[in-house]
């Protein structure tokens, strides 16, 4: 990776961690586990980990348990040499043990990639269903276990029975479980409320993120969302299309932001209880669009199709994560359209 | 006032027409008319796609980039739209040259319940900026809700419109309204329809489809097609302005691109015969006509029987090999009494 990039993700972790990091202060000295350890989730908490053992000496250790280790070790080499990451080459769904001094567990495997939900379902279904719950047996054995953070999915939130403007955690609608689409969410559901029975019949420490959308490094901009699409289509000078009225409104978080609120939700997160994970700050998709074309300094144009109309939002609600653990947005839509920008042009230059 | 996008298959879909034998001087003559008329997507390319020149399913005169190069040359409003089957056509040996040749539209199609294999062309298309549709071929051996299961995968995928072939001409109104409705309920993306003329519905289906929610109608000049032709573009353009539909194509230029087609490319204007009314009848792809009937021949048994068994055998587009082997069968019945 250029030097440039390595300096901006510390600059961001950097910029979220601030002058004191007490707040993280549990994770000193403390070894931490990630399923899903190097996809995008994962990626980040070991850039913010390496972040706080360079600059704070917090002496975390990390295990990132992927299927394929390889890749990352080609993509990351600066974090697969580092001495305190160590890298596990296996499914979710076939551990039998977890290291005996695990002291936090972050779930973070299966893919929210909508492309696999609809051609493997089955797989897909299996990886959240019996892989959260062959986690969960292996962490009923851990004598020093402090908390799991399960990462669930804001589209549990399914159909909201009316308009609101963001996202309660409790505002649980509903959901057709008898179509392709309700795959992932449905899977996440269950691995919720599996959370929950393990937390009631094994006292397990359980908190549960549910994660709504997020733009910045570490991302492909192969994946099927708009905003994604957006960038990609900028970069190359291709129209940015959007098919609607280009009034959906969504919400995008940098992800030092997301990162440093995992690591915030898995030391303090309240047993039991589920965090919306995400931008309160939404904004229409023609908007965005029109900021990704000002900022990439395109030739192209915003083509809105208005083939259907399409008023929905999908934005998380802040009010708990604020309260409760005080968290706040420190990268606003605009910077995050910015740095997101930057790295992608520096990804493609590679 | 509803507004429709008309996709012109002229170019591909009449190529199975002539067994694929599409001359750049065709190409030319009918892509400058097309262009003048302002149709909006002018699709071009051998009748199975990208790709697909093979024995089996029949070699084009010209290859590939000789087609997609001639015909870009002489488009400037249309843009230029492929159909691409994956399997015939590869990402990198076809699909990837297709937009260095300056392709617009790329419909990735697959048989109705196996859009499974269309993930990996539908995405790269998107990656490389250009528009992607996914193509439901052969729908009506699929119900309503299959086909909106399907559809939603090309969605995810990343299709910006699926559209559904009645490759046999199948459908009869009340068939499209229930399949289009359906669909254009449940997708966030636009709905089309393509029609084949064997039972003589091309036109009124196409017209139920935009009454269901279709946005994007596929038709060809002169009804240039497969079997017993498409939905007749030109026709569908006034229907619909009577209708108060917008296509946005000039109906004088339409008219003379399709008596281009008429003088100068087609061998015979396609109409209904026997073979082509079983074969709606039987639910057998239209392209499969030509390839029964030189069968029948061969083997001296009758074309509509051909048809009838390959429909009980639920044969599809791809599997042309299994007409003779039906053909070789029903002589050998014949034979023994």
């Amino acid at each position: 990776m250029d030097n440039h990039l390595r300096e901006m993700i510390t600059a961001d972790c950097q910029e979220v961690v601030g002058p004191s990091p007490e707040a993280l202060d549990k994770l000193r000295n403390r070894q931490v586990f990630v399923t899903g350890g190097t996809g995008f989730v994962g990626t980040w908490i070991a850039e913010l980990v390496i972040f706080l053992n360079d600059h704070h000496n917090f002496g975390t250790s990390l295990i990132l348990l992927a299927r394929d280790i390889d890749a990352f070790r080609i993509k990351t080499p600066h974090l697969a040499e580092r001495k305190e990451i160590r890298l596990l080459s296996s499914d979710v769904r076939n551990i039998i043990d977890l290291p005996a001094d695990v002291n936090y567990i972050i779930h973070a495997a299966a893919t929210p990639d909508n492309r696999q939900h609809m051609s493997t379902p089955l797989a897909v279904m299996e990886t959240i269903t019996r892989g959260t719950a062959t986690l969960l047996d292996a962490a009923a054995t851990l004598q020093s276990l402090s908390a799991i953070l399960n990462i669930s999915s804001g589209q549990i939130y399914g159909r909201q029975c009316c308009a609101t403007p963001t996202i309660t955690e409790d505002a649980v609608g509903s959901l057709p479980c008898n179509t392709i689409t309700s795959v992932y969410p449905e899977a996440k559901r269950y691995a919720e409320t599996l959370c929950s029975a393990y937390w009631s019949c094994c006292k397990l420490p359980i908190v549960t993120a549910r994660p709504f959308a997020f733009i910045g490094p570490y991302q492909s901009l192969d994946k099927p969302w708009a905003i994604n699409n957006f960038i990609r289509d900028a970069l190359t000078d291709n129209d940015i299309r959007i098919i609607s009225n280009g009034m959906p409104v969504r919400s995008y978080m940098y992800p030092s932001d997301m990162a440093y609120w995992l690591l915030r939700m898995l030391v303090d997160g309240a047993s039991g209880q589920a965090y919306n994970l995400g931008s309160p700050y939404g904004i229409t998709l023609r908007d965005v669009a029109e900021k990704v074309k000002a900022y990439a300094n395109t030739t192209a144009e915003v083509v809105i199709k208005q083939m259907h109309p399409d008023n929905s939002v999908f934005v998380p609600d802040n009010g708990l994560v604020s309260s409760t653990l005080g968290l706040e947005i420190k990268v606003p839509i605009d910077e995050t359209l910015k740095r997101s920008l930057r790295w992608f042009r520096g990804a493609f230059r590679r | 006032m509803k507004k429709v996008i008309i996709s012109d298959a002229t170019l591909r879909d009449g190529s199975h027409a002539l067994f694929h034998k599409l001359t750049k001087e065709h190409i030319v003559a009918y892509a400058l008319a097309a262009d003048a008329a302002g149709i909006p997507i002018v699709e071009v390319g051998h009748g199975n796609g990208l790709g697909a020149s093979s024995l089996q399913v029949g070699l084009s005169l010209l290859d590939d980039r000789e087609m997609l190069e001639t015909a870009r040359k002489h488009l400037s409003r249309s843009r230029l739209g492929i159909h691409v089957i994956p399997g015939f056509a590869t990402i990198n040996n076809d699909l990837r040259f297709a937009f260095d040749y300056g392709v617009d539209v790329v419909r990735v199609a697959s048989h109705c319940t196996e859009a499974d294999i269309t993930e990996r062309h539908i995405s790269y298309t998107r990656e490389q900026g250009k528009e992607a549709y996914g193509v439901l071929m052969m729908s009506h051996m699929a119900n309503k809700e299959v086909l909106l299961d399907e559809a939603l995968k090309m969605q995810a995928y990343g299709a910006e419109a699926v559209i559904i072939m009645d490759s046999a001409g199948a459908y009869l109104p009340h068939d499209v309204q229930d399949r289009v409705g359906h669909l254009a309920a449940n997708l966030k993306v636009p709905v089309g329809f393509h029609a084949h003329n064997n039972l003589g519905m091309g036109i009124a289906n196409s017209v139920a489809a935009v009454e269901a929610g279709a946005r994007i109608i596929d038709g060809a000049s002169r009804g240039f097609g497969a079997g017993a032709g498409n939905a007749q573009l030109e026709v569908m353009v006034a229907v619909f302005a009577r209708l108060g539909i917008e296509t946005g194509i000039d109906l004088y230029r339409a008219l003379d691109a399709a008596d281009i087609v008429e003088r100068e490319i087609m061998e015979t204007t396609p109409y209904i015969s026997s073979v082509s009314l079983v074969s709606g009848l039987s639910g057998v792809f239209s392209g499969f006509a030509r390839h029964v009937n030189l069968a029948a021949k061969e083997y001296d048994v009758d074309a509509r029987d051909i048809f009838f068994e390959l429909g009980a055998r639920k044969v599809v587009g791809g599997q042309e090999d299994k007409i003779v082997e039906v053909a070789m069968e029903l002589q050998q019945k014949i034979k023994r009494g």
